[in-house]
């Protein structure tokens, strides 16, 4: 096999479709704002975990505990509480907390990244303010088997491993893959509080992954998917810099179970899907002879979607998810469970060529209890038939359910809470050209939002006894913003250029005081940025890949008064890499550098992030076998 | 025409890639910490800082943010986070407690496992304690020693002399407040932290100090907290009950000479819960907060009803009573993530002044001349 083919086989086996590295995500309605990344973008960060790629390419504000500790997404003014992660349509954050750790989902366990904005997640979820973040895996239906097995030694004693095998034909496909990472992350740093420079310590972990996903295909009609992953998860916490010790002993393990089964039937003028899910998390956190918990919670999904497209410009979706959760911990008393049955509908009309408009209505039932209705509604203009402009508006309220610890948490748990309220207004327009030869092209986007949300439930010290925190439904927040996208693509004498671009402005307040001497009014959310911006620019020639991305986050109030704050800070980092055709293998080699400029930063108060570190990668992989 | 679009949209991307590599260069490089934009300071630095009371800011725990305000009434002097103003340095995590020996301050950092030693002069380190287990409160035992409880494990001796740690005693949980009695310092006692109150052993633990052993402990209810004498030498208890509400909050006197609780007051409720127990300067008076400031006589027959100062929409997190003037000092920690507040009321609940303080105020120290 000549080199050349051989290297573009690397990059099927890889899935890497263009140089594209975003498009707005082109589905049956386009009112809502819903960004796609493809396994193109993903294939050169194999060895980082989502909330890396997350940090660096999106405006989705990461709040990172440490290099590999904690990190929780938050977008548009709201919580980690408010963002949903999704795994092939599976619920990943946790009933007991309601968010998710992204630092412990390696990139390599996922095909593809969506990200819905606000109201687009309302077709998923409920509950979700900020927005939704779905990881998916999907079929090509190549018939081929590939092996893929790369290797990554990075900063700190970090080393990465993945293995992947992907085999199948036209209507069978199977995709098994491995990862394994370990790191010691004794990352050196200034500690202020020591004043000399330290190594980090008890910052050691271990995580195992695999996940297997079948997928059958019959008459172009039926389609079966079965998908597992496993993840298992050993991590030493890490001590602040103030409370430094090289005795800190803090442990969290984790073992988590995700399967879930799809049938879909495909008929010329419906679909129908169902799916079953099953979801199980055991959790065992250690804290020196202070703490020692187990925390275990089950989840059985069910969720069938009808969708019939027989009438013109008319599609209507109608569904019925059923979850039960089920949770045993030690901070509870007594196993809890949780029934949710959620009715849900969409209809899509057409009007026109020009008009496209969308209604999603979706009501929880709740241990037999109705939430208020979530109502979504959007519109889309397209004025020219010539040029890809649009405008897009929706509106939406949306509520969310407390999470199982806000309600049973012993001591402190408040089972009179009542569910959040949001009330949310979103104006988007996308403009899209490419030059007529296609070497050029360009993408951009800009959305303003608008939402108030009320009855927010906030943990807070309760005021007959000092001690004790108790969630309430007390704050009242208004968060408003613009997000602004801008993608080029270049290619000129073979060299393909492209340079992407998103900026987020938020203002998200507190709009309600506890009393008159609470000073938050009109203040800033404590760790919500203003502006978030971050840039990749990448050139491709030769084979070779140079990959520059910076990313800018600005001050974070760290008092609710806004008399204190983590100041702005800016990151870069580069990936160089060479993808090399070797008779039947192609290998390919990758060095990273993360924090450039070797920027001493915090992104929380006291919690140490490392300075300038490297990752060497190499992959091997053996392309195509097509047996046609 | 189209032709030129596209130019316009290569000197965009140009333009664009320009900008943000000149906004990448131009940004600070300056390690990135938080930065606390204190209300301003009233004077620069004082000549000293023995005149007036410091207020010990907990901070928010594993924030890193604890801190120390400066107020001397008497020049209307306030200076936020003194410790860090004089050392270069912050002051930790979790500062629990401020305690004056010798002219020096002894600051107990909780979750830093350490107490600052800081001359009371320009509040610059003098030494550095460290390889305590959760310290809580520091009591003075000479002019040579000193105990300090802790959350685990023991309590710890501290040699005032060197400031290092002489010794341990050893005691199976958290240890709290102190008082010392002829020669023996009772030491109330809670339990083993990570248990449920139904497994803590609540008692006031009795120590010689001539020979730091354990002589003696009186049964109190669950989680004693605060310890106080009267002018009748009669020693007050306040338990909260648990933190999980095992039992009904008590207020116990107790007779030292024979080691018996004589006299046991119950609060009405399971879930209002009081806390910080302190008595004025004469000791015929105890204050303690449960939402308000409460005063009571420690010749009472029943518990006081009303508050001397009712919280109004506040969230009373420290108390102490000047022991000279006999005023009342009194923290307001709002909702735990701003800065909190302290109000002086006189003994009647007259209130004399308000200052804003640092993250979460929890405790006070006045020095010898802190009068007016």
């Amino acid at each position: 096999m000549p080199l050349l083919i051989a290297a573009q086989k690397l990059r099927d086996t890889l899935q890497l479709k263009e140089f594209e590295i975003k498009s707005t995500y082109a589905s049956d309605n386009n009112c809502f704002k819903r960004v796609k990344f493809d396994s193109g973008f993903l294939v050169n960060h194999l060895n980082s975990d989502l909330s890396t790629i997350l940090s660096q390419n999106s405006t989705i504000f990461i709040k990172s505990y440490g290099n590999g500790t904690l990190a929780t997404p938050s977008f548009r003014g709201t919580t980690a509480q408010h963002t949903q992660v999704e795994w092939n349509g599976i619920n990943l954050n946790s009933p007991m907390l309601g968010q998710v750790d992204l630092s412990h989902i390696p990139v390599s366990q996922f095909d593809g990244l969506e990200i819905y904005y606000g109201a687009a997640g309302i077709s998923n979820t409920s509950g979700a303010f900020g927005g939704v973040i779905n990881l998916v895996t999907n079929p090509d239906w190549n018939n081929r088997l590939d092996f893929l097995v790369m290797q990554s030694i990075a900063s700190f004693n970090t080393y990465t491993t993945n293995v992947n095998v992907v085999a199948g034909t036209s209507s069978f496909q199977s995709h098994t893959k491995f990862n394994y990472s370990a790191s010691s992350n004794k990352f050196p740093y200034y500690n202020d509080f020591l004043q000399e420079t330290v190594h980090q310590q008890s910052a050691s972990f271990s995580l195992f992954g695999m996940s297997e996903e079948l997928f059958w295909k019959l008459k172009d009609k039926h389609l079966l998917s079965l998908k597992f992953r496993y993840n298992q998860d050993d991590q030493n916490l890490p001590p602040t810099a103030s409370n430094y010790s090289t005795n800190h002993v803090e442990k969290l393990n984790s073992k988590d179970l995700f399967a879930v089964l799809d049938y879909k039937l495909v008929e010329k003028k419906y679909n129908l899907l169902i799916r079953a899910g099953f979801a199980n998390q055991k959790m065992h956190y250690r804290l020196d002879s202070t703490f020692d918990e187990f925390h275990q919670y089950d989840q059985w999904i069910n969720k069938n979607r009808f969708t019939y497209t027989g009438i013109r410009n008319l599609s209507i979706k109608a569904g019925i998810d059923f979850t039960y959760d089920q949770v045993m911990s030690d901070g509870y008393d007594g196993m809890k469970t949780r029934i949710t049955t959620s009715f849900y509908t969409e209809i899509n009309y057409n009007i026109g060529k020009k008009v496209k408009t969308s209604l999603v209505i979706r009501d929880d039932l709740i241990n037999g209890t109705f939430l208020p209705l979530v109502p979504a509604l959007g519109f889309e203009f397209l004025p020219w038939n010539k040029t890809d402009l649009s405008f897009t508006l929706n509106l939406a309220r949306n509520g969310r359910y407390p999470t199982l610890n806000d309600l049973f948490w012993t001591i402190g748990g408040n089972p009179d809470l009542k569910p959040e309220k949001n009330y949310s207004v979103e104006l988007g327009c996308n403009f899209r050209q490419k030059s007529k030869e296609g070497k050029f092209s360009i993408e951009m986007n800009l959305t303003g939002y608008y939402s108030w949300i009320y009855q927010m439930i906030t943990w807070l010290p309760a005021s007959s006894n000092s001690t004790l925190w108790q969630p309430e439904n007390i704050d009242e927040v208004w968060a408003r913003g613009l997000e602004a996208g801008a993608n080029f693509k270049w290619e000129i004498h073979h060299f393909t250029f492209s340079f992407d671009n998103n900026y987020n402005f938020c203002h998200s307040t507190y709009q309600k005081a506890s009393s008159t001497y609470d000073h938050k009014i009109g203040k800033q959310l404590i760790y919500t940025p203003v502006h978030t911006l971050n840039s990749t620019l990448s050139i491709e020639r030769w084979k070779f890949y140079l990959n520059y991305n910076f990313c800018y986050v600005s001050g974070r109030f760290t008092a609710k008064d806004n008399l204190s704050y983590m100041p702005g800070y800016t990151l870069s980092n580069i990936i160089l890499g060479k993808n090399i055709g070797l008779n039947k293998f192609v290998l390919s080699l990758q060095i990273q550098i993360n924090n450039l400029f070797d920027l001493d930063y915090q992104s929380l108060a006291d919690r140490p992030m490392p300075g300038i570190n490297y990752a060497f990668t190499l992959k091997f992989a053996l392309p195509s076998i097509y047996r046609q | 025409m189209k032709k030129n679009i596209s130019n316009i949209y290569r000197l965009a991307l140009l333009c664009s890639i320009f900008a943000i590599t000149i906004f990448n260069f131009s940004c600070s490089k300056d390690p990135i910490r938080e930065q606390i934009v204190d209300p301003p300071d009233t004077t620069p630095t004082p000549q000293t800082y023995e005149n007036g009371f410091f207020v010990v800011n907990e901070g928010n725990y594993n924030w890193g943010n604890a801190s120390v305000t400066y107020i001397e009434n008497k020049s209307n002097t306030l200076i936020q986070d003194i410790f860090k103003k004089s050392n270069n340095r912050s002051l930790g995590d979790v500062a629990e407690s401020m305690k004056i020996a010798r002219n020096l301050g002894y600051l107990v950092i909780n979750n830093s496992n350490r107490i600052e030693v800081v001359s009371l002069k320009d509040f610059k380190s003098v030494s550095t304690i460290t390889g305590l287990n959760s310290p809580r409160f520091l009591e003075i035992v000479d002019s040579n020693k000193a105990y300090v409880t802790n959350l685990q494990k023991n309590v710890s001796i501290i040699d005032l002399q060197t400031n290092t740690i002489s010794g341990t005693i050893p005691i199976n949980g958290w240890t709290e407040n102190m008082i010392m009695y002829d020669k023996y310092m009772l030491v109330t006692s809670i339990g083993i932290f990570s248990e449920p109150s139904s497994n803590r052993r609540s008692q006031i633990l009795v120590i010689d100090t001539r020979t730091d052993a354990i002589v003696d402990s009186i049964q109190t209810g669950k989680e004693p907290i605060g310890i106080v004498f009267d002018k009748k030498q009669k020693v007050w208890v306040l338990c909260s009950g648990g933190f999980d509400n095992f039992e009904v909050p008590t207020l116990i006197r107790i007779n030292p000479e024979l080691r018996l609780v004589e006299k046991t007051f119950t609060f009405p409720d399971l879930t209002e819960v009081p806390s910080r127990l302190c008595i004025n300067p004469t000791n015929d008076t105890i204050y303690f907060l449960k939402n308000g400031v409460f005063q009571m006589p420690v010749s009472a027959s029943a518990l006081p009803v009303e508050p001397l100062v009712s919280p109004a929409g506040r969230l009373f997190y420290g108390l102490a009573i000047h022991p000279v003037t006999g005023h009342i000092y009194v923290s307001d920690a709002k909702d735990y993530v701003q800065n909190g507040t302290v109000y002086q009321y006189n003994a009647t609940g007259a209130l004399i002044r308000q200052n804003t303080v640092g993250r979460i105020p929890g405790a006070f120290c006045f020095t010898k001349n802190s009068t007016k």
